[in-house]
């Protein structure tokens, strides 16, 4: 029961040592793939804001949902989800045709994406989970002219991205500003950022929040259940944190005569 | 018997109790089961396992309820049905995740405790194995489920791992195409891994905790100090310095499971994803079996394992590194033949080889982590060599070397590094200087540990006085 007969102590220190030691190597391992990032337009998503919200359901189901799907989404979740009953949101946002209970799937036609797209735009119900709101505001805003690609843009987050500039009539062409980089370790010339190139039908001001608000609409249907989360997580932590406390002064009472060393107190054995 | 009313309950219990054995098991495993008193933080890993295994269970019942195994509607099924349509969906969902991952947490701290205190030698060797037949079950369990969602991680996932039988000359892809049921990971495959993964690993993984638990419970409880309790017992037979597991085990599990729930709680409602650790950003786009994703790689807990079939530039080698490091487990029992159980008796640089066998561990990886590069793959074998020596290396400690065992000890390891490095670059020439920019990692490693075995032999020393009794009790000690 002597605490002194251990020889510990050393371990610790050894520890601490190796773990500084792993966090010195680990940046090792990416060194050779270095990439010039532009840096992100930072972004603060309020699902509170639901004009915010409704602004960018609007957007999104009559102009990105013109060739991308939102498998996930039902058109019925939209309500609640934008603060509105089903009468406004059939009348302001609508169903594009559809029964008001179906998923949201792009409005394109079959033969059409057979014909001129051939590879489906990706499915936006989850995409604010697979990128962060931050990337998503800066790649809706950042696309720029580039004559060498098919579509004539490009985008400084998604180098060599196959959507076209759709938002080009609203915000106006860019051009890029391109620095002396790393592009997967080898020397390339790497867009970091835009400039106006052109005037749109909306200033930068009005084309920023335009976009926000996409951003915004987009991170609540991939994240559809924040207010149960937010509602029900305290409570069930607080429960094992209270419980955790009572177990460990349960602990504590049924321990104190083993840990004081008291011998021959248990009535078993016999 | 007297025959008062409160007697009935005791009647019918004695009616049952004498069918079944209810109450001398009761007594025979909990209350009258001796448990040493000295049992640490380490000791929370092992029930709080059990705990999550039965956690996945019954949420994993749920979600097989829901879910459709087939290409066209799992990922559906999963991202829809089950997250957004059905309630409480989502919270069965992201319980499932995050106790996968706890799962592993739990288990390779568990294993992690036993390498320490010795809990792999005898009479114990038969436990740690059955623990090791575990880890590979659940290994097999985790890798079976990951294709169900039918993301674009999973889909390209499961086609590396399914490839890996193709490295077997001649017979190897036949049995590929048998074992997915087609060229390509695709329907077959969804179903059969589905059915293996709900029914027949569950079943495996049952049954073999179950075996561990009676082997365990035959040869009793190793503890931090490696004394076995059972050789002092007093009068009536029971152990000295061993206390009944109920309640005084009970009590204190308790006091672990509440604070595991915790955390684990945390990243069930505020971080389900955990930072892309948890579940793979990529895996919320459906599998597209025309687009490879640039870079393909497991979840955190097979990482080492992927920097070390990645690190070998050859396809069989590399899965027989990496399937190696399983059998390194396996036998730890054979390697390490010293009488000292308990890390806190052994020497400086046993304590510093164990400590490197996680650290190795967790370095591979952060490499892992990182993308396919060709120095990457380099800096990875050279981690998986360190990785290696330190189990190979343990029969080193099994007992103090002279001098000249020692330099023959360097030596020889030194040699064995640099052929193996030499062999593998004659597979693949990748240029000496990526060779040599991280070659320094084993051979640095080994000149250090032997060096110091040389110049400071007390460091080698185990201690020279073990405990009788153990030393201390409770959580803290």
């Amino acid at each position: 029961m002597t605490k002194q007969n251990a020889p510990r102590g050393n371990h610790p220190v050894l520890l601490a040592l190796l773990v500084g030691l792993l966090a010195g190597f680990g940046g090792l391992a990416r060194a050779s793939v270095a990439t010039t990032k532009p840096p992100l337009r930072p972004i603060t998503v309020n699902l509170q804001d639901k004009s915010a919200l409704q602004n960018g359901a609007l957007y999104t189901l009559h102009m990105c949902v013109a060739c991308h799907s939102l498998q996930g989404v039902r058109y019925s979740s939209l309500p609640k989800m934008l603060g509105m009953n089903r009468v406004e949101f059939e009348k302001v946002i609508g169903t594009n045709g559809k029964h008001y209970h179906d998923t949201i799937t792009s409005t394109m036609p079959p033969a059409i994406i057979n014909a001129f797209v051939k590879i489906l735009p990706p499915d936006l119900t989850d995409i604010a989970r697979r990128r962060s709101p931050a990337w998503l505001y800066t790649y809706l805003t950042s696309f720029y002219v580039d004559p060498s690609r098919p579509s004539g843009v490009n985008n400084t987050v998604r180098y060599n991205v196959a959507m076209p500039d759709v938002f080009a009539p609203m915000q106006g062409l860019q051009k890029p500003v391109m620095v002396q980089g790393l592009r997967f370790g080898s020397p390339a010339q790497v867009a970091i950022g835009v400039k106006p190139l052109t005037q749109g039908s909306m200033t930068q001001a009005q084309f920023d929040r335009t976009a926000r608000d996409i951003v915004y609409f987009l991170y609540a249907v991939a994240h559809p259940h924040q207010q149960e989360r937010a509602r029900l997580g305290p409570w069930i932590i607080g429960l094992f944190l209270v419980l955790s406390v009572l177990t460990f002064l349960i602990y504590k009472l049924y321990w104190r005569r083993v840990i004081t060393g008291e011998e021959r107190w248990w009535r078993v054995g016999k | 018997m007297n025959s008062s009313k409160q007697s009935r309950a005791r009647r019918v219990f004695g009616w049952f109790d004498d069918r079944l054995p209810i109450s001398s098991l009761w007594r025979s495993q909990l209350t009258r089961y001796p448990a040493p008193k000295n049992f640490n933080l380490w000791y929370f890993f092992g029930s709080l396992a059990m705990l999550v295994l039965v956690l996945q269970l019954a949420t994993g019942l749920f979600l097989a309820i829901h879910y459709q195994p087939n290409p066209h509607l799992a990922y559906w099924s999963v991202l829809r049905g089950i997250q957004r349509d059905s309630r409480w969906g989502w919270l069965i969902r992201d319980m499932h995740i995050v106790g996968a991952s706890a799962f592993f947490l739990l288990v390779y701290l568990h294993m992690y405790r036993g390498i320490m205190y010795g809990s792999y030698k005898k009479p114990r060797e038969l436990l740690w194995l059955v623990g090791i037949f575990i880890y590979l079950a659940l290994a097999a369990e985790a890798f079976l489920g990951y294709l169900l969602p039918w993301g674009q991680m999973s889909y390209w996932g499961s086609a590396v791992v399914t490839n890996f039988v193709t490295a077997v000359p001649v017979i190897g892809k036949p049995i590929a195409t048998w074992l997915r049921g087609s060229f390509v990971v695709g329907l077959p495959t969804l179903n059969r891994f589905f059915v293996f993964h709900v029914f027949l690993m569950p079943v495996l993984l049952l049954a073999l905790v179950l075996v561990h638990m009676i082997a365990l419970h035959h040869v009793g409880s190793n503890n931090p100090d490696g004394v076995e309790i059972h050789e002092n017992v007093n009068e009536s037979g029971w152990p000295r310095d061993g206390i009944p597991f109920h309640p005084y085990y009970t009590v204190k599990d308790l006091f672990g499971v509440s604070v595991f729930f915790v955390v684990f709680f945390w990243f069930v409602f505020y971080n389900p994803g955990g930072w892309g650790l948890l579940l793979d950003k990529l895996n919320y786009t459906p599998a597209n079996i025309l687009h490879t994703p640039a870079d393909i790689h497991p979840l955190w807990f097979f990482l080492p394992f992927y920097a070390m079939l990645r690190g070998v530039p050859d396809k069989l080698y590399g899965i027989m590194a990496f399937g190696g490091s399983f059998a390194l487990l396996a036998c730890l029992p054979l390697l390490d033949r010293n009488p000292v159980r308990s890390i806190r008796y052994r020497s400086v640089l046993y304590k510093i080889d164990i400590l490197m066998m996680a650290f190795s561990f967790l370095w591979l990886g952060l490499i892992a982590h990182g993308f396919a590069t060709e120095h990457n793959m380099v800096y990875g074998l050279h981690v998986t060599e360190v990785f290696y020596s330190t189990f190979l290396l343990l029969p080193f400690f099994n007992r103090e070397r002279s001098t000249r065992a020692k330099v023959i000890w360097l030596v020889a390891a030194e040699a064995v590094v640099w052929l193996i490095d030499l062999w593998m670059y004659s597979i693949h020439a990748h240029g000496w200087d990526l060779m040599l920019l991280t070659d320094w990692i084993p051979t640095l490693y080994l000149l250090l540990l032997f060096g110091l075995a040389i110049g400071f032999p007390a460091l080698t020393r185990d201690a020279q006085k073990l405990p009788e009794r153990l030393t201390a009790g409770g959580i803290f000690h």
